[in-house]
């Protein structure tokens, strides 16, 4: 069983069922925490169980957008327009959602610095796809969304019906960002992306096991992994900027299908315990989907 | 050789008698129309590469492979992303004028991604440019120095400039038709017909000629 790490002296969690319970107990994290707001989704694909809190509340998006982006590469080679192996210009230029000017990736605002080493040479679609995913690189991010493009990969979202993402430009788009063109999220819409690729839907069982395995690689474990027992293994993305901390993922344990997690939070900033806060908050769907006696 | 005849490795071809799935993405011999709408004719006659091991053992000058001309990326016509390439025969001037720039630079010089030759069916080539000629090369580095900043470009391309009097230097800017992350210099619209080519056919009506 789980430890009960990084919430100590927990007392014992309510069962998914007992919605109004478990809600009081996200609402009492989300006090003590001090996050401005607090996102939660649950989706079990084993039972078919769901819990919501503030599911339906929009927060920028930050890395988790990478998500979405990642369901569009893999859609553009479902219909044959791209290949894993395709090559791609590494270019570090792109042009700004608000007026068409210019901007570069800062390296040193990027959690990964391997692909700026390749600017002027080529690099495969499903190498960008993995340094996207599992080391949050921007410039691989925003490479992948100039070759697929802005529309076709939200209109991949809005094919399979998904709601509550809000893709709208590049990451490090400071000038959107000022006119406040943001990519959004809510804990659902992440959640329902998820759940297409647990259970094999997202364009057929290889790409959506492809996609699983790039999620697995993921890098940054502190949020939902860490409320985990050690069997678990999750497939997931995380979101940081200033104000925001977010991780959503599939969970895997043992003997059971997956549950899809979305724990979205937002901050003022500078604010400690934002990785203990997600932690806690999975921990807490941990306990009440699958139970916490020792 | 004894006769004269170019001791080089590559394959020369007539694009027209290419297959059709070659004919319609190098448009051999057609006509493709600048950003001031004046027509530009295609190059003909292009060297055939078998194989990216072939592209990097053979040398279009002494530090310049035919592999950092092809160098093209998912954004190039699907035929063309499998070998058998082909380059125009204008990219061996090119890569002349490279080696001296080289020289005078005095370490190495790297040519980008989609930065050589480039067909005029490469989803980047917009209208004329001069990489659908192969005479056209956008250097992102030389030496330890990436060409990211106007200063850096500027300063390369003086020196381009001073080196190759005819030389074509794109000027500085964000804009479009500008460049702010490489230093894109070219011959113009340099066509080169090798004398083992076969000669030309000419037919006055079809050529419309005025006289």
């Amino acid at each position: 069983m789980a430890s009960r790490f990084p919430v100590q002296d927990v007392p014992p969690v309510p069962s998914l069922d007992r919605t109004d319970e478990l809600r009081s107990r996200f609402a009492e994290l989300e006090e003590k925490s001090k996050a401005r707001a607090i996102g939660i989704a649950i989706d079990d694909l084993e039972t078919g169980a769901q819990f919501h809190y503030h599911a339906d509340r929009w927060f920028h998006a930050a890395s988790t957008i990478k998500l979405a982006i990642l369901l569009g590469v893999y859609g553009a080679i479902h219909r044959g327009e791209l290949l894993p192996q395709s090559r791609v210009h590494v270019r570090n230029r792109f042009l700004s959602a608000y007026d068409g000017s210019p901007y570069r990736v800062a390296v040193d605002r990027d959690a990964n610095s391997a692909v700026h080493r390749e600017i002027g040479r080529t690099l495969r679609v499903s190498e960008l796809a993995e340094h996207m995913i599992a080391s949050s690189s921007n410039l691989a991010t925003n490479l992948l969304l100039d070759l697929v493009g802005l529309d076709v990969l939200q209109r991949t979202l809005d094919e399979f019906g998904i709601e509550g993402i809000d893709l709208r430009r590049g990451v490090e788009d400071e000038l959107a960002f000022e006119h406040g063109i943001s990519n959004r999220v809510t804990a659902n819409g992440l959640v329902s992306l998820l759940r297409l690729i647990g259970e094999g839907r997202a364009f057929n069982a290889t790409l959506s096991q492809e996609m699983l395995e790039a999620l697995h690689a993921q890098q940054f474990k502190s949020g939902i992994p860490a409320g985990l027992p050690p069997e678990a293994k999750v497939a997931h993305k995380t979101g940081d900027i200033s104000t925001i901390a977010h991780d959503a993922g599939l969970v895997y344990l043992p003997d059971r299908k997956p549950y899809a997690l979305a724990v979205l939070t937002e901050w003022e900033p500078s604010t400690q315990g934002r990785s203990t806060t997600i932690a806690a908050a999975s921990y807490l769907a941990y306990a009440a989907l699958i139970g916490d006696r020792d | 050789m004894a006769d004269g005849t170019p001791n080089f490795p590559l394959r020369l071809v007539d694009g027209r008698r290419l297959e059709r799935r070659y004919r319609d993405v190098l448009l051999p011999g057609g006509i493709l129309c600048d950003h001031r709408g004046q027509a530009r004719v295609l190059p003909r006659y292009f060297y055939e590469v078998e194989s990216w091991e072939q592209a990097r053992e053979t040398n279009l000058a002494p530090n310049f492979t035919v592999s950092e001309f092809i160098h093209t990326d998912v954004r190039e016509a699907p035929p063309l992303r499998v070998f058998p390439r082909y380059i125009p025969c204008a990219t061996a001037l090119l890569a002349v004028a490279l080696e001296q720039f080289r020289e005078a630079v005095g370490t190495y010089v790297y040519i980008g991604a989609n930065g050589g030759y480039c067909s005029p069916r490469h989803a980047g080539t917009g209208g004329a440019s001069p990489h659908c000629w192969g005479t056209a090369a956008n250097i992102y580095r030389i030496g330890d120095t990436y060409l990211d900043t106007h200063e850096s470009i500027a300063k390369y391309a003086e020196i381009a400039r001073s080196l190759l009097p005819t030389v074509w230097t794109r000027p500085l800017g964000p804009e479009m038709a500008k460049t702010d992350d490489h230093l894109h210099l070219d011959l113009g619209y340099v066509i080169s017909v090798p004398r083992e080519a076969p000669g030309e056919t000419y037919n006055v009506k079809l050529a419309g000629d005025p006289l």
